[in-house]
């Protein structure tokens, strides 16, 4: 398990914010063996930093990472893979040649690190570009060898950075089976992604950040119910003024009458509607992520 | 230690496929090579055809390596034509004058005047026994070639220092640029990825430097140029060796710490600047050392960090220099190495992760 607790962070200011910006204000969460872990946030909310935070490439102000119950170290780190936001592979090596070179100094054998490379290729779709320098291929393709390098030492803790931005739908498709392959074996995977609909699918559970602060946390599930639903009724060319004093905003296409209301009396609203005119929808809508996180970071 | 290693084995392995590096190491190879014949191909003509018109054959004595054939001609005309065709490289017409193409050559203009006069002293019974030469300097025979290799080691020196202080800044760029460093930090230490580094271009570096100078004594031994080497070129060739990796870890840290400073492979020429204008310093001082290697500014020099990691192994190749000098200078490079390792590994520590702007050199070392 991965626990994150009161991470803060602040950088060094520059001439226009002498006393620097805050990034993190007291980041804490758990990833839990097997879960996939979503985290999500407006641009500079401190998903980055977090991530970065973890992989000890950026160092925390205060606060604390641990792993397995025990604090984080050096060399646990080299038994993770990461993917960071902006993507880096040497251009003009050949990806065999790379993908094996990160499993190396990730600590595979020779001959491991090999193997672990071909039968990654292979299963990203990679095995007939194997000898050809990064810089040949397309964007698509860099981001599966990027994937390689993350996953080539058969990570215990998968930390990925927008791992589908710029991805076609394929892409995207065969990256959610490599890493839900890997959850099933155990491995904890935290990744960020403004594909707020893709983190609604795949993720168990959901982090919510904004100015450095995790505003909403816990399963998806979770976070719908304590949102609670909304209550949607479409009513056909009703009396006028037949929502009067009820809760709520309607409105009007045509002769067409939406009303939406949170925490209202639904039998009551459905009692007025039914005498207003005729019914054409009545339900309860459970909110999307993409509402949860509006309402969250509002 | 394993990470380093194989960050070093991966540069080497990176650089010695690529094409770049085998031309230039065959291209500076047969230069190099080349060189090794210039003394014969540039050298003064090995034999003299000289003819006479109406005169004696003078008593010219030839210089080492060199003959002289004589060959006589009808009439003037007859001479000056075959001077023109080029059958001839001077005439000495009726005793009295010497009939040449262009110029006459300097060397052979000396040997007509002195056997010219030796012969009318003669004939007059007048006998000058000749100066017998001797060099106070038991060297001193091989001051001709140790020049040369010198100057050709000063170059030598400095376009490898160059050439791979900009490999090793180019790589820093690299990875910092594309942002690698961050996985590569993830799973090693700084000072494992930039000792990799400079170990690994530090390698390539010998192997440039080795194939040259085998390239060039191998020439000078089909040339013939090697009978005039200085006894004791083990010790040259290796002290060469052993300064170049000196001055290679002096500059090539301080190189990746300037580097780390930038995020993009343009700006990496303008934060190389003062240590270029440094490199290129020594290489005057070291070019000035070849020349004159007794001189009190090569002397002082070469106690000096930087300038010593060139001047000293220049100096090494122009003249003899006692052993504790050589060990002493060393030493003090050795503690100058040590310095420019803590500092720019401590830069380099600080600056590799923090990409974007161009940082500044006194903002990251003031940073706790």
């Amino acid at each position: 398990m991965l626990e994150l607790s009161d991470l803060r962070k602040r950088f060094a200011g520059g001439p226009d914010a002498p006393d620097g910006k805050v990034a993190l204000d007291g980041i804490s969460f758990a990833v839990q063996p097997g879960e996939m872990f979503g985290f999500v946030g407006a641009n500079g909310a401190g998903k980055t930093t977090t991530m970065r935070i973890v992989m000890g490439v950026l160092e925390a102000d205060s606060g604390s990472v641990a792993w397995k119950g025990r604090p984080l170290e050096h060399a646990d780190r080299r038994r993770f893979g990461y993917m960071p936001e902006e993507r880096g592979l040497y251009q003009k090596m050949s990806v065999a040649e790379q993908v094996e070179y990160f499993g190396r100094l990730h600590g595979l054998g020779p001959s491991a690190a090999r193997k672990a490379t071909a039968d990654l290729l292979e299963r990203l779709g990679l095995t007939e570009r194997r000898g050809d320098a990064v810089q040949a291929l397309s964007l698509g393709n860099q981001q599966r060898v990027q994937l390689a390098v993350a996953l080539v030492h058969d990570p215990e803790l998968l930390v990925l950075d927008e791992p589908f931005s710029g991805l076609d739908p394929i892409a995207v498709d065969a990256l959610v089976a490599v890493l839900q392959e890997r959850c099933r074996g155990g491995v904890p995977v935290i990744f960020s992604s403004h594909q707020l609909e893709l983190v609604e699918r795949l993720c168990d559970s959901v982090g919510i950040v904004s100015s450095g602060r995790m505003v909403a946390a816990g399963t998806v599930a979770g976070l719908r119910s304590a949102e609670g639903g909304t209550l949607r009724v479409v009513v056909r060319d009703p009396a006028p003024g037949w929502a009067d004093g009820l809760p709520g905003t309607v409105t009007v296409a045509g002769d067409r009458h939406e009303l939406r209301a949170v925490d209202a009396d639904d039998q009551e609203i459905l009692r007025r509607a039914l005498k207003a005119g005729r019914v054409e929808y009545f339900g309860v809508e459970q909110p999307t992520l993409t509402d949860i996180f509006k309402e969250a970071v509002a | 230690m394993n990470e380093l290693m194989l960050v070093a084995r991966r540069e080497i392995v990176t650089q010695v496929r690529s094409r770049t590096f085998v031309i230039g190491l065959l291209v500076s190879a047969v230069l190099v090579a080349a060189l090794a014949f210039a003394p014969k191909l540039f050298g003064g003509p090995d034999s003299y055809t000289l003819g006479v018109v109406n005169s004696q054959r003078l008593p010219v004595t030839a210089p080492q390596g060199a003959t002289v054939e004589w060959r006589t001609y009808p009439d003037e005309a007859a001479a000056r034509k075959a001077l023109l065709d080029g059958d001839a490289d001077a005439v000495v017409v009726n005793g009295s004058k010497v009939l040449s193409e262009g110029e006459l050559d300097e060397r052979l203009g000396v040997l007509l005047q002195v056997a010219n006069r030796e012969m009318k002293l003669d004939a007059q019974g007048v006998r000058v026994p000749p100066l017998q030469t001797e060099a106070v300097r038991a060297d001193a025979r091989y001051d001709a070639a140790r020049g040369g290799m010198a100057t050709t080691l000063t170059f030598l020196l400095f376009f490898t220092l160059v050439g791979q202080m900009m490999m090793v800044a180019m790589g820093v760029v690299e990875e910092k640029g594309s942002r690698i460093v961050e996985i590569l930090l993830s799973s090693m230490k700084p000072w494992q990825l930039l000792g990799g580094k400079i170990a690994g271009l530090g390698v390539v570096g010998l192997i440039n430097l080795v194939v040259i100078v085998c390239g060039g004594l191998g020439a000078a031994t089909v040339s013939g140029l090697v009978v005039d080497f200085p006894p004791g070129m083990t010790g040259i060739v290796v002290g060469v060796l052993v300064w170049f990796l000196l001055g290679y870890v002096f500059y090539a840290t301080l190189a990746a710490a300037l580097a780390s400073l930038v995020s993009r492979q343009e700006e990496v020429g303008s934060v190389m600047n003062p240590l270029m204008m440094a490199l290129m310093g020594t290489y005057f001082v070291a070019f000035f050392a070849a020349n004159e290697p007794n001189g009190t500014l090569a002397a002082v020099l070469s106690w000096v960090p930087p300038f010593s990691a060139m001047v000293m192994p220049v100096r090494m190749a122009a003249t003899e220099i006692p052993l504790w000098e050589v060990a002493g200078s060393a030493a003090v490079m050795a503690l100058a190495v040590a310095g420019a390792l803590a500092l720019g590994a401590t830069v380099y520590r600080r600056a590799v992760l923090r990409t974007g702007a161009r940082l500044k050199i006194r903002q990251v070392l003031s940073q706790r």
